[in-house]
């Protein structure tokens, strides 16, 4: 069992998601036990108080739950001793260092922007999805479904804390963030695309934030690029596109492996060699999006997550709120104004 | 009260006061249902501190369409708060 870490715990929302809280809790159980991060389960007090104690691992009662299927805005303000609001209310208070939560997207957005605050300069927040690159440093994809319409300047704003997270999350020291468009050439794209790159072009995003102009679809699963930033209907379009495109040529694969028996033997001796590969390309290495733009570390896991995303999601919340995530995105961004 | 309801709603946006005309729609300045939940918010914290007992009822939420709206709500809501 690892040392329990100095230092606030991660707040986990037990109730959120499709396996909670079952599965939630054991991803977080085994992020205090395996990695020694301290965790905080919030959730349902009758269920969590039936669990073994552990070293690194705290209870904070909440008595609602937000469903999935419910208004996000609504809910944040319906059912204030949710374990979503409860999370967002520990991180503001101090209690925790960052939150994760596998439940109604809209809802952990909510909750995150109405407890925690956004941060100065950020007219709406953003959602930054990681995005495998077999063999090389993932790209990040902001926004990802935050924001459906948008404005240039929230485009170069989008850039800034996406740059940011870079330099956090991968150690990049100059992240290269292109803007996603239909055509290489500046003067290809629609008019937001056009002008966000006018302005990003001229510096608006601050001096630090390698702007290396339009990059294409193509270019989201390269080395080409570090951060793609986009509109979030064109950026959740993106991710959705890739994760069906990814899960039908693996699933292709292994089909073609697995045709008949004498291929199957054969394939043992190749598909040991694909393992690295399937686990960069799993969505639960990443453990989650990062909500962007909030005064507080929020890591968004998908509502499928099972314990092993889970304890990735802690991974991440605990290194961003430990290499001040939020202080490199408040930095990059007073340094674009004026 | 226009001036309360005008400033926070151009923290939310991060727009200048000034650009928020009193007759505007929340959807002419861009403000989505989390951005008027913010407000509301906003609101309650700046006046539940004088007006005990102050709150926005979530059911009239749908009927606030414009700064000009949300002013006269306050207004009203203010003068039945205990």
């Amino acid at each position: 069992m690892a040392e329990i870490l100095d230092g606030l715990p991660v707040a986990v929302d037990a109730m959120g998601g499709d396996r909670a809280p079952a599965e939630i809790v054991i991803g977080a159980r085994q992020a205090a036990q395996e990695l020694g991060i301290p965790v905080l389960l919030v959730g349902d007090p009758a269920y969590l108080r039936t669990l073994a104690p552990q070293p690194g691992v705290e209870i904070l009662a909440a008595s609602e739950v937000i469903g999935m299927d419910e208004d996000p805005g609504r809910a944040v303000r319906v059912k204030r001793d949710s374990s979503l609001v409860r999370c967002a209310e520990a991180v503001r208070e101090g209690r925790a260092c960052a939150m994760v939560s596998a439940g109604n997207t809209g809802a952990a957005m909510a909750s995150a922007l109405l407890r925690m605050g956004r941060l100065p300069g950020v007219s709406r927040p953003a959602i930054a999805t990681v995005i495998p690159v077999p063999g090389s440093t993932p790209t990040i994809l902001i926004d990802s479904g935050a924001n459906v319409d948008c404005t240039p300047p929230m485009l170069v704003l989008f850039a800034q804390m996406g740059w940011a997270l870079a330099t956090e999350r991968f150690g990049i020291r100059e992240p290269r963030v292109g803007i996603l468009s239909i055509g290489e050439e500046a003067t290809k794209g629609n008019a937001l695309v056009k002008e966000a790159h006018v302005l990003l072009e001229g510096g608006a995003a601050g001096p630090d934030v390698h702007f290396i102009g339009n990059v294409e679809g193509r270019d989201v699963m390269s080395d080409r690029v570090d951060v793609v930033v986009t509109d979030g209907f064109t950026g959740n379009v993106v991710l959705k596109t890739l994760e069906g495109g990814v899960k039908a040529v693996v699933g292709g694969v292994l089909s073609a492996l697995t045709a008949d028996a004498e291929i199957k033997e054969a394939a043992k001796a190749v598909l040991p060699a694909l393992t690295p590969l399937a686990n960069e390309l799993d969505p639960d290495t990443y453990g989650g999006a990062v909500l962007l733009g909030v005064e507080g570390v929020c890591v968004i896991s998908h509502g499928s997550s099972g314990a092993r995303a889970i304890l990735n999601a802690v991974k991440v919340a605990h290194h961003a709120a430990a290499d001040k995530l939020v202080g490199r995105i408040e930095a990059v961004i007073a340094s674009g104004r004026g | 009260m226009l001036e309360l309801v005008r400033g926070s709603l151009a923290d939310i946006l991060e727009v200048g006061p000034g650009t928020i005309a009193e007759g505007a729609s929340f959807t002419d300045l861009g403000a989505d249902s989390l951005a008027l939940i913010e407000l509301v918010e906003a609101l309650e914290r700046d006046l539940g501190g004088r007006f005990a007992g102050f709150r926005i009822d979530d059911e009239d939420l749908e009927d606030l369409k414009t700064v000009r709206d949300a002013v006269d709500y306050v207004v009203s809501k203010i003068g039945t708060s205990s």
